[in-house]
């Protein structure tokens, strides 16, 4: 059974795991590319619905899960060697390990070292001596990054959805349960000035009833409603609008939302039961200005029967435009936001390795350029055996030099 | 009785018509100091340099260690100079602008790596370690000539030669300097060649030869 | 002649894929080289006799299978390589990988699949020849004889100079993707470029998608202009680099960041530092191979991006409409449009122009499309060897493709073939060609 879960530690904190994961990914990414043009896409809906494909990619944080986890054992072994707290230095906890006859006395030896710049510490029978700072934290930051980003993108793939919603002042905010209770009291378009958005979209909500404080969501970060994460991504009108023709029998009204956000942009309309068809835009404002921000609309239109356009103009809201006995009235305009709303657990997590990696990079570059950690220990065993170890994570010709060097003098003060 | 280390079998070199060094028959044993004394003209650094390697003779046999130098190429005997001789001179030829360590790291550049604290370790050996980042120009002779034998014996050579080491130094430097050499052959075993025409200096050894117009006149065992 | 002049960048590479394996394997040159030679020739025998069988774009697919699988084999290699070398602990003598490396056994499948690969790039150069026993035979002696050669030559290289195992596999990945780079059927270069566009097209939507980033009309335009530049054609070629070059800089990286053997249990510093100088400098001379396997893989690219191939594109001729606003051209007129060659004609209407061709392709049924397709900047088609390249991102077509839509082929036209020649529709051609360009344009460099 202890071998049974030594194997498989063992396989879990392999180095070679992750490498290989991600190969097979990427050979299965290359198999589709050969016979889909959306080979991502493919492979995100495939990995995502497929048990076998989401317990392979759950290797990979676990791997890197389980490598922390050695990583913070070893460091605090080594630790404990350096403090002279071990008999014997577990295989592979240092890069460099020799033993040499002999029970020498470490005088000589901690002059040299102290001379080379290394801290010394001598407890017993060890003799210890250290230099720089070590690149555990930033390493335990980087893994616990991969864990992090990998745990998201599994959460993400095994169990996001979303749904569509259309966000309409003075509507109910969308809610797939279709239990709304929050309504929308204003969208706001403004100008920004920072150097990477251009324009910052507000919404504000009040509860219905009034029970508690309402909320305001903006573009980013985005806030949760229920859960999800409000995701804006277009915006459109919700025009109400009333047509009048000389061959209808009545007029038609309704409140459509129309996709016609920035000026230029064309969204159609059918009149039911007739051959007609509205085709309408927003129009661009003389004065530059956004009218979706500003709220001063101007509707244009071209009215179609079948295939022939019947005439084209334009009103703004609150007007109406009428010739040759047809009409077209626009009482009232509202803003709309079309908006996803997306229940992902990955996001978060996702996020946090990316601050978690550029906290890692920060601490690492520093360390590794200026003052890189390198350590050796000096152990005599009871047995008459003087056992060297040796480590180093930057200048390592420079720091197996001071080594050799001290084994030389350990060895000359046994002879 | 130890094994010889040199051999030589009527080991000439002429230059042009003159010729300094007459055929020479010469053993000399592994870990023995040898004197060579003779006046100005004699032979005596012209039998050095072809011991170690940097001149060849015109006729004869020299074996040193295992190598034949006569059946050595260029390259060869690059080699045999970089791994198997160590050099000092009367002149230290100490590079000027860099400091003690980082003279004895060139020869170490030269045969390998550079090992700093091999080389501080060398240099605290020959009494030095103070003056590790001080240049040649800040050195007197007698510590001049010490990096000198710190560089010489920092690649573990089997042969040291010296061609009057001591001419430039005041007798209580050469003092230091032949005690020092006499100390690092009984740790590092190596045989000494050493070229002076110093009878006090000559007297280290353990024998001593007399070099006259490239003959090799007369020999004799030192207390 | 001609003959020779075709082969000599093909037995050039196959010399350094010789001498290579022969110096790779030191232990098994003479298996080797017989291996390798005999590879070449069933490979080049195998190869001609699927062009003759197989039409169309097959044969060169296959072989590009096989190519692509060998570049993808050396990434794992690599990254095997980079993997063993960067272990913190200094490790002992992998005796059993240096015997595995240097068994017979190795040597011939490495040397087989090697020659195969080889002799099947060399025989593609020889489409349409009629006496494949002829040809295969000359192949096959021509390989021979180079082998031959580089076993005498390879002697004379000093011995210090040593392939490892993960520098042989640069340098024969390099000399086949060389070989057949020349070739822009077999060009791999070209079609990574396009693949790696739209995974980063793909990639970056999907990012902005699942980071919930706002959409671009919420971004400054100097945001998005930078955002854009993944959008562009420059990402496909410099991605397409970065991977074309990846598995060599991590054999130069595993190579350059070899540990050296451990020397503590020497007690004499002279000997520890000989033994250490002996490792750096092995380790240099490791380095050799794969830097000039790098060398050779940009020259792969160069070849890519500067085929040695001409392009049959004639210089459209001005067409204009009839009053009911047909454009007839004839069908042997003041060109044969039936000859199989690309015709390539201009329109203008209005202020507005339109550029198209016509094609016989071996269907037999003449296909009119624009020298546009919907992906990419109207640059236009070349024709040669069976195939119809675009000049922007250098994806061939195959001519039994042209006329049929999607990817980067050529918008096809509606046309009607009647007595007096081939109508084509000029509002149509030129709304066809305005609606093309444009959405072409609107995103940054036109790609995908």
């Amino acid at each position: 059974m202890m071998r049974l879960f030594r194997h498989i530690y063992g396989f879990l904190a392999s180095r070679a795991l992750t490498p290989v994961v991600m190969g097979m990914f990427l050979f299965l990414y290359i198999g589709l590319a050969f016979f889909t043009e959306e080979a991502l896409i493919t492979l995100i809906g495939l990995v995502g619905s497929n048990v076998f494909l989401i317990i392979l990619f759950a290797l990979i944080p676990l791997n890197m899960g389980v490598r922390l986890l050695k990583e913070v054992k070893g460091h605090f072994e080594r630790r404990r060697a350096l403090l002279g707290e071990m008999e014997r230095v577990p295989q592979g906890l240092f890069d460099e390990t020799v033993a040499v006859g002999g029970a020498p006395s470490f005088a000589e030896a901690e002059r040299r070292l102290a001379a080379s710049g290394y801290k010394i510490h001598v407890s017993g029978r060890t003799l210890s001596a250290w230099r720089g700072i070590s690149m555990f934290p930033s390493r335990a930051l980087f893994l616990a990054a991969t864990v992090c980003l990998f745990s998201g993108i599994l959460l993400s793939l095994a169990g996001r959805s979303s749904y569509r919603g259309a966000i309409m002042e003075g509507e109910l905010l969308p809610s797939q349960s279709g239990q709304a209770t929050d309504v929308v009291e204003r969208i706001t378009l403004e100008p920004a000035a920072g150097p990477i958005l251009s324009k910052v979209l507000t919404i504000e909500t009040r509860p219905l009833p009034p029970d508690r404080g309402g909320a305001t969501y903006g573009l980013y970060p985005p806030a949760r409603y229920r859960g999800a994460f409000v995701y804006p991504r277009y915006m459109g009108i919700g025009l109400y609008y009333r047509f009048t023709a000389p061959d209808l029998p009545r007029d038609y009204a309704s409140r459509s939302l129309l996709g016609i956000y920035p000026p230029g942009k064309e969204d159609r309309r059918d009149i039911p039961d007739s051959p007609y068809r509205l085709v309408f835009s927003m129009a661009q404002p003389a004065d530059g200005s956004d009218p979706y921000m500003t709220g001063r609309v101007t509707i244009a239109f071209k009215l179609l029967k079948g295939k022939d356009l019947l005439m084209s103009g334009s009103a703004p809201i609150g007007g109406e435009f009428s010739r040759d006995g047809y009409r077209l009235a626009f009482p009232d305009v509202r803003r709309v936001v079309v908006t996803d709303f997306i229940l992902d657990h990955g996001v978060v997590p996702i996020w946090a390795a990316a601050v978690l990696f550029v906290i890692a990079a920060c601490v690492w570059l520093p360390v590794r350029l200026l003052s890189p950690r390198r350590e050796m220990v000096f152990i005599s065993s009871k047995d008459g055996v003087l056992h060297a170890c040796s480590r180093a994570e930057g200048r390592c010709r420079k720091h197996a030099g001071v080594f050799h060097d001290v084994l030389d003098v350990l060895e000359a003060a046994i002879v | 009785m130890a094994a010889n280390i040199i051999e030589t079998g009527g080991l000439t070199r002429s230059y042009g018509d003159i010729c300094a060094l007459k055929p020479l028959d010469l053993l000399v044993a592994e870990g023995e100091w040898l004197s060579v004394m003779g006046h100005s003209g004699s032979g005596k650094s012209t039998l050095l340099n072809i011991m170690g390697g940097l001149d060849r003779p015109s006729a004869g046999s020299l074996r040193v260690g295992t190598e034949d130098l006569l059946a050595l190429t260029e390259d060869g005997l690059a080699r045999f100079r970089r791994e198997y001789v160590g050099i000092i001179f009367q002149q230290h030829h100490l590079v000027p602008y860099l400091s003690a360590v980082e003279n004895v790291m060139l020869a170490q550049y030269f045969h390998s790596v550079p090992d700093e604290a091999e080389a501080r370790s060398a240099l605290e050996r020959v009494g030095l370690g103070h003056r590790l980042q001080n240049r040649p120009g800040e050195l007197s002779g007698g510590e001049q000539q010490r990096v000198c034998i710190a560089r010489a014996i920092i690649n573990s050579p089997k042969l040291l030669l010296g061609d009057e080491p001591t001419g430039n130094l005041d007798h209580k430097s050469t003092l230091m300097v032949m005690e020092l050499l006499k100390e690092l052959r009984a740790e590092e075993r190596f045989t000494v060649i050493m070229v002076t025409h110093n009878q006090e200096v000559a007297a280290w050894g353990d024998r001593t030869i007399y070099l006259d117009d490239g003959v090799l006149v007369r020999e004799e065992r030192n207390k | 002649m001609v003959l020779a002049y075709k082969l000599i960048p093909h037995l050039l590479a196959w010399a350094g894929i010789m001498l290579v394996l022969v110096r790779g394997f030191a232990g098994r040159r003479k298996f080797a080289a017989i291996a390798g030679s005999i590879g070449f020739a069933a490979g080049a025998a195998g190869t001609l006799v699927l062009l003759q069988t197989l039409k169309g774009d097959t044969p060169f697919a296959v072989i590009k299978i096989l190519l692509g699988g060998g570049f993808l084999f050396f990434l794992v290699i690599s990254v095997v390589a980079l993997y063993r070398s960067s272990e913190r602990s200094a490790s002992a003598p992998a005796g059993r990988r240096e015997r595995l490396a240097n068994s017979g056994i190795c040597a011939v499948s490495a040397a087989s699949v090697s020659g195969i690969a080889a002799g099947a790039v060399c025989a593609c150069c020889f489409t349409g020849f009629q006496n494949i026993f002829a040809l295969s035979l000359f192949l096959a002696a021509a390989a021979a004889i180079m082998a031959i050669l580089i076993l005498v030559m390879e002697n004379l290289l000093p011995k210090a100079f040593v392939v490892s195992p993960s520098g042989l596999a640069a340098a024969v990945s390099a000399l086949l993707l060389f070989s057949s780079s020349s070739l822009p059927r077999l060009d791999l270069f070209a079609p990574l470029t396009m693949k790696v566009m739209k995974f980063t097209h793909d990639f970056v939507h999907q990012f902005f998608e699942s980071m919930l980033i706002p959409d671009h009309m919420f971004f400054t335009s100097a945001t998005w202009n930078f955002i854009g530049l993944l959008f562009g054609n420059g990402v496909g070629f410099w991605g397409g680099l970065f991977i074309w070059f990846a598995p060599m800089v991590l054999v130069i990286a595993a190579l350059a960041f070899e540990q050296i053997p451990p020397v503590a249990h020497i007690r004499q510093g002279a000997q520890r530092r000989k033994l250490m100088a002996a490792a750096v400098r092995a380790r240099r001379l490791r380095l050799i191979v794969p830097m000039c396997a790098a060398i050779i893989s940009g020259g792969a690219v160069y070849e890519s991006n500067f085929p040695s191939v001409e392009y049959w594109d004639p210089k459209p001729l001005i067409v204009s409409a009839n009053p009911a606003g047909e454009i007839i051209i004839p069908r042997k007129g003041e060109v044969d449009l039936e000859d199989g060659n690309l015709h390539k004609f201009l329109y203008k209407q209005g202020g507005k122009e339109a550029r198209f061709f016509i094609l016989m392709p071996p269907s037999g049924e003449l296909t009119v499309d624009l020298d546009a397709c919907a992906i990419c900047k109207p640059d236009g088609y070349g024709q040669a060897e069976g195939t119809v390249i675009c000049y922007y991102c250098k994806t061939l077509i195959p001519l039994e493709t042209v006329g049929k839509p999607g990817g980067c082929n050529p918008v096809p036209m509606p046309f009607t073939v009647k007595g007096d020649g081939v109508h084509i529709d000029g509002v149509s051609l030129i709304n066809t060609w305005s609606s093309t360009v444009q959405s072409t344009a609107r995103i940054k460099g036109g790609g995908k």
